[in-house]
This record gives C-alpha cells, sequence and structure tokens, in this order.
C-alpha cells in the first residue's frame, strides 16, 4: 500500500491506509470481552473497548486501546483517535485527546457520538517519525 | 333476573362489543410499527429521567437555594430599569418562553427565548452554547446592556438590602450577601441560585410517553388511546423524516447544534455566527466548568469544555432544540422565524439545499411532505407536550427565618 502524505492531525507524517477488518486475535484480551473491537492493517491491530460500557448517541465516552503487533518498532508509537460518519460527511463535534497509559496501552478522552448511525473509528500510529498507519473500525450505534 | 337470561344478555353485549370494536379497528386501522421503528421509539425514554443537577453549582439540588432563585426569578429589581426581571421573557405559562419572534428585554435582541422546562437536561445553554452550565448562562442576562442591564453592584446591593432575600442567601451560601469589592461573589451566588431553580423545572410524562411506555410492555388497551393521528406521525419522525437522527433520545434533542438551512441574517448585511461565536464565547469565559468560579470536582462534567472542537461548519449551526413541550414554545428557530409547527414542517418538505453549508450536514433533504402527513406530524408534536406544565404555579414560601446567631447583636 503506497504512503500518502497526510493533512490531518500529525502535519507532514507520512499515512499508510489500512482498513479496519473483524479478524479476531489475542490483542487486548484484558479489555472488556462483550465492548471490546479490534482494527487491523499492516501488521498493526489496535483492540478497542469504552471504559464505561457500552457507546450511547449524545453521551461523552473514553477509550482504552492497545496496541499489538509489529515488534520492530522500538518505543511507544504515538497514537491519535478520531471518528466520522462517512454517510453525512461529518466527523464529531469533540475532539479525543490520547494518553499513554502503559507499555502500548493508551486512554482515549473526550469522543463523542452525537448521532445514531454508522461512525466510523479512525486511529493513527505514528510508528516511526513521520510515518502513520490509519486503522480504522466501523461501527452501527442504535 | 335468571342465570340463563343474565348470561345471554351479558352474550348479546360482547357481541355489541366487538362489533362497536370492528367497526372502530376498520375505520382507523392500527399503526404497524417495525422492530426498527419501535427500538427507535423506545429510545424516546423512559420518561421523566432522574433528577439531574446544574454542574458547577454546589446549590443546585438543594430546597433552600431553589427557593431563593425562584424569588430572584421574579423579581425585577435586578434589572437597571427596574422592570425587568427573567420571568418577563421566561413567562410560566408560556412555557417559560415568551410567544415572541425576538425576545425583549432593554432592547430587542436577535435570537428567540428558549423555553426552560427540562433545561437541567441539556448539555450548552443559549441558542449558539456559548454557556456550559446553567448558572454561567444565568449571568449573561443579568448583566446584558441588551436584557436587565444589572451590574454586579447593584445585584448585591439588591439582594443585600432585601432581609428576605439576604436572609435567603445566607441560609444557601453560609455567608451574607457582600457587596462593594465582594459583589462579584454576591452576583455568582445570584446565578447559582438561578440555576437551581432552572434545574428544577421538569415536566411529567407526556401523552406520547403513554404511548411509548405501552408499547414496551404490550397494552394494546392504553396504545390505543393515543390517536391514530399521532401514531402515523410518530413513525414519519422516526422513519421517512429522519427527525430522529437530531430529536433524539428522552428529551427528542441531541444536545447539539445543526445548520438546518434557515436564514441566520440578524438584519440585512448582519450574521449571527451561532455556534461557532458559542464556542469562542465559551472558551473565553472565566465562568466556564474550567474556571475558578465552578463548585466541586468538575472533571467529569467539563469533559465537554475541554473537548468541544471549533470547526468551519460551526458558522449558522444553532442548537437543536428539546421537542418536549414544543407545541408551547412558537415561534420556532433561533430567531422566531417560524410562527407554527407547521410552518417549521413546511420549511422540513421543502428543504431549500442552495442555502446549506458545503461542508454541512448531508443527512437533511426536502421531505416533501403530503398536506396529511404534515399534519399527522404536527399531530405527533403536539402531543410531547405535558399539560400541567402550563399549570405550574410557583411554589409559596414562608417568610424566611434567619438562624440564631443572625439575631444575636
Amino acid at each position: 500500500m503506497k504512503p500518502t502524505r497526510r493533512t490531518g492531525r500529525l502535519p507532514g507524517a507520512l499515512l499508510v491506509w489500512a482498513m479496519g477488518a473483524s479478524a479476531q486475535a489475542a490483542c487486548g484480551e484484558q479489555l472488556t470481552a462483550h465492548d471490546r473491537l479490534l482494527a487491523e492493517g499492516s501488521g498493526w491491530q489496535v483492540a478497542f473497548a469504552p471504559r464505561s460500557g457500552a457507546i450511547r448517541v449524545g453521551q461523552p465516552f473514553a477509550l482504552d486501546l492497545i496496541v499489538c503487533g509489529n515488534g520492530a518498532t522500538a518505543g511507544v508509537p504515538r497514537v491519535q483517535v478520531d471518528a466520522d460518519m462517512p454517510a453525512h460527511k461529518h466527523g464529531m463535534n469533540y475532539r479525543p485527546v490520547v494518553t499513554s497509559s502503559g507499555e502500548r496501552s493508551y486512554l482515549a478522552e473526550g469522543l463523542m457520538f452525537h448521532m445514531p448511525g454508522r461512525w466510523r473509528f479512525l486511529i493513527d500510529i505514528e510508528t516511526a517519525p513521520g510515518l502513520v498507519v490509519r486503522l480504522s473500525r466501523e461501527i452501527e450505534l442504535q | 333476573m335468571s342465570a340463563a337470561t343474565g348470561q345471554l344478555r351479558s352474550g348479546w353485549c360482547a357481541v355489541l362489543l366487538l362489533v362497536l370494536v370492528s367497526a372502530e379497528a376498520q375505520a382507523t386501522p392500527p399503526i404497524r410499527f417495525s422492530s426498527d421503528e419501535l427500538r427507535r421509539i423506545q429510545a424516546h425514554g423512559p420518561w421523566p429521567l432522574a433528577p439531574a443537577r446544574d454542574p458547577g453549582n454546589a446549590a443546585s439540588g438543594k430546597a433552600q437555594a431553589i427557593a431563593l432563585g425562584q424569588k430572584l426569578f421574579f423579581d425585577a429589581r435586578l434589572s437597571a430599569s427596574g422592570q425587568i426581571a427573567c420571568a418577563t421573557c421566561h413567562v410560566p405559562a408560556l412555557a417559560f418562553s415568551d410567544g415572541k419572534p425576538r425576545a425583549g428585554g432593554v432592547a430587542t435582541l436577535d435570537r428567540n427565548t428558549p423555553s426552560l422546562w427540562n433545561v437541567v437536561y441539556q448539555r450548552w445553554y443559549g441558542w449558539d452554547g456559548a454557556s456550559d452550565s446553567l448558572w454561567s448562562q444565568a449571568l449573561r442576562p443579568l448583566r446584558d446592556a441588551r436584557e436587565m442591564a444589572g451590574t454586579a453592584e447593584h445585584i448585591a446591593i439588591t439582594v443585600a438590602s432585601d432581609a428576605d432575600l439576604s436572609c435567603r442567601y445566607r441560609q444557601v451560601f453560609g455567608s451574607a450577601p457582600q457587596t462593594g469589592a465582594a459583589a462579584q461573589t454576591t452576583l455568582i451566588g445570584v446565578a447559582k441560585a438561578l440555576g437551581a431553580f432552572s434545574a428544577s423545572l421538569r415536566s411529567a410524562p407526556t401523552a406520547f410517553d403513554q404511548f411509548r411506555d405501552a408499547l414496551a410492555r404490550g397494552d394494546r388497551v392504553e396504545q390505543a388511546r393515543y390517536p391514530i393521528a399521532a401514531q402515523r406521525g410518530l413513525q414519519l419522525f422516526v422513519g421517512k423524516g429522519q427527525c430522529a437522527n437530531c430529536h433524539v433520545g428522552p428529551m427528542f434533542s441531541n444536545g447539539e447544534f445543526g445548520d438546518i438551512g434557515v436564514s441566520f441574517f440578524v438584519r440585512p448585511g448582519v450574521v449571527d455566527p451561532g455556534r461557532h461565536a458559542g464556542i469562542v464565547a465559551l472558551r473565553e469565559s472565566p465562568y466556564n466548568l474550567l474556571g475558578r468560579f465552578a463548585d466541586g470536582d468538575t472533571r467529569a462534567d467539563s469533559v465537554k469544555t475541554r473537548h468541544v472542537d471549533l470547526q468551519h461548519r460551526n458558522f449558522g449551526e444553532f442548537k437543536i432544540p428539546s421537542l418536549r413541550n414544543v407545541a408551547n414554545t412558537a415561534p420556532y428557530m433561533h430567531d422566531g422565524q417560524f410562527a407554527t409547527l407547521q410552518a417549521v414542517l413546511r420549511h422540513y418538505s421543502e428543504l431549500n439545499l442552495e442555502r446549506l453549508h458545503g461542508d454541512g450536514e448531508t443527512l437533511l433533504r426536502p421531505l416533501r411532505l403530503s398536506p396529511g402527513e404534515s399534519a399527522d406530524l404536527a399531530a405527533f408534536l403536539r402531543t410531547l407536550s405535558d399539560p400541567r406544565a402550563q399549570q405550574w404555579q410557583a411554589v409559596r414560601l414562608q417568610p424566611c427565618k434567619p438562624p440564631a446567631e443572625q439575631l444575636s447583636p
């Protein structure tokens, strides 16, 4: 997959777009199994789950994330989280902040889905300075 | 009467009842909701919600603060002219709105007076969401030169010089209202009492709520009491109309903002920037939930304030109002440009897509409602009103009794 120039929140970084997949893996087993979601691509996986149970329309929520795969990367990769509604062509009204909470563990705070429908999580992993892998995962919010 | 005669008569009664029920059923066939529609309908309840508190307001939920707030709400002396109270625009008999297109204090404003029913369940306050709590919102009309035009000193002197208000203030905040250099503290206290009162305005279940609950428990007798036109309107609301994408949940609002293609010109050449200016004002306000005037630990309540994102598309966005009691809050939209619910429905029916932002919500499409569909939607919206809310009466308060230490010399 050809890296492209990223114009988002990691300016100047290179982006690799990798569509999400639903394959089950051991990544993020410490997360609540019922709510756990997985995004993967380019040798990376991110398991994530809402910290306070189910995501509800109009309710702020936080995500616990575990980054797995590609052991060649040294250190703790930088992670950013966003989300949008592709069919509506809009994103969230809130900008999440991601902090590291341990070895390849992260907490994303400040998300809110303000409509029911199909939402897409966008997870950027800066695997090396200037190189970003984007993973995505869609959910249907009722 | 013999047992046989009695059985015969009860048999005839049953037949007659069946005939009547059958005839009614033929006249008004019941609405069959799909499982998806039923799920969406259930998402608009249950109602009422659990009591909530005004964030960053330690007085919220306290009976004495609500009582003080009620008194202040109706007290025109808080305004510079002594002629304008909160209740001048937020009229209880008009769903705590005023029935006018645009609010009028000292001068006519650019926006419509929103209803105060159930405001505690909102996330943002004002049509542009410039405030993140009820008490910080209350500060604006108190001091705005076009509204009540009060000053901290004027308001503090008004409260401190009134024996009953001063007594109640002390009950709530533990110290007498201060004037002079500490007048701002008193102003904040007044705003928090007003926030506590506003937070207490919660309307009761409506005809829709009873229908929704009846659907949930499969009570067909109760379901049949809900007008068939309202049922058709509800089906449109959660279906073809896609109204429930934004007017979602028990409040019939997602608490956010949208550009629905209404004019945002205040007057020729002057634009109301709506949510964009609201976020800027929120961030600059020393009275937001991140500031030193907010009480207690506001980490959870201020998530919205910390993370709200200023975007270009916020220009011309205005708050998506709750639809509870909507039939009693005409006129509609941020500047009251639509006089009736029918006019609002006509707007959505004939939506001008050219007017919408290029980066705006692509969900909106002209609904092309038939006259019957518009009437059904209006019938549904009218069932969202709590009839008791129109009869709201202020609590009759006994004179405040000062604590013993206040009486001692």
